[in-house]
């Protein structure tokens, strides 16, 4: 459920249309990847951060912290918290194929497998790829390992999109 | 003693409230999750606030807060269930998005599907308004075994 708020789509719409006449638009995947990160509260609390944005590959990454842990006797971050960092990279991931525009595109279903706990203290790094990206629906895959360690995921993921066009999202948030 | 199998001793007793047990999990304090009882039943609440909002303009709750306030539910629910408590870990969890969340308080119920000595089975629904039109829906399996797999 990775929804923007109405300034963001406003910002988008106004820097869309200059990247059609501009022809080359004035910024980047990862700007906007930003700039959706900004305007979602819970993921700034999580402390999550982009680390790049291309077309088929957003990076995401989530340093260890405290009151993130699950298990107080080992110490692992919790599953929840991995989840949370892993369904808003996919989100982000659709951004990249549908820029320059910015579209809302809630979660229909997602899926984690949990292959091993990362360390405690370890920061944890995810890659999400939109493999395909239909007219109303964006396949999303998802792998993460622990920083450093990118040839052990910890975990990966599946999940799908649904892409609601700016002209209706303009309606969902109608106010 | 552990920690844990004497704070799960006190909750069965009644000694202690099946909040103590939430409030042992960092992670379910960051979300301020709570528990209430009502004879053998627990419902988990993820009370409104700020903190798991995903879009402050609707405002709706961020996807990712509401799955790990389920998956927590769960592991609490399991927790309890288990002869020899120890942390269930997590193999996969999978969630269906039904509805918006809203801004206001969601409540989350489990039922275990099977509970076996290495696997438990569990679906969590998570709701708003009413049990009968759920925000979503999950599923997902967890180890009990202490191996470390």
């Amino acid at each position: 459920m990775l929804k923007q708020p109405q300034e963001c789509n406003v910002f988008t719409v106004k820097e869309a249309l200059a990247a059609v006449t501009d022809s080359a638009p004035t910024f980047t995947r990862l700007d906007i990847c930003n700039r959706f990160l900004e305007s979602v509260r819970h993921s700034k609390v999580l402390g999550m951060e982009v680390l790049s944005a291309e077309e088929y590959c957003v990076r995401t990454r989530l340093p260890w912290r405290e009151d993130l842990v699950g298990n107080p006797d080992t110490g692992v971050m919790h599953g929840g918290a991995i989840f949370a960092m892993m369904d808003q990279a996919g989100g982000m991931a659709v951004t990249c194929r549908t820029f320059p525009a910015f579209e809302i595109t809630p979660t229909i279903d997602f899926r984690l497998d949990h292959l091993r706990g990362p360390a405690k203290g370890a920061a944890v790094v995810c890659e999400a790829s939109c493999y395909r990206l239909t007219n109303h629906v964006a396949f999303v895959r998802l792998t993460s390992w622990e920083e450093g360690s990118d040839a052990e995921p910890i975990a990966t993921g599946l999940a799908t999109y649904t892409r609601l066009k700016i002209d209706n999202a303009g309606k969902v948030v109608g106010q | 003693m552990n920690v844990l199998k004497s704070l799960i001793e006190d909750c069965r007793s009644g000694k202690v409230e099946y909040q103590a047990l939430v409030d042992h999990v960092p992670y379910a304090r960051f979300l301020g999750i709570q528990v209430v009882s009502q004879g053998d039943e627990l419902t988990f609440v993820l009370p409104k606030n700020d903190n798991v909002v995903g879009n402050p303009t609707l405002p709706a709750l961020h996807g990712g807060a509401v799955a790990g306030f389920m998956e927590q539910a769960a592991i609490i629910f399991i927790l309890l269930q288990m002869g020899e408590p120890r942390v269930p870990k997590t193999i996969d969890f999978t969630i269906d998005y039904l509805r918006a969340g809203h801004f206001r308080d969601t409540y989350a119920e489990c039922s275990v599907t099977r509970l076996g000595r290495r696997i438990a089975n569990v679906h969590i629904s998570a709701w708003q308004k009413n049990r009968q039109e759920p925000i979503t829906l999950a599923r997902a399996h967890f180890l009990l075994s202490d191996d470390n797999a």
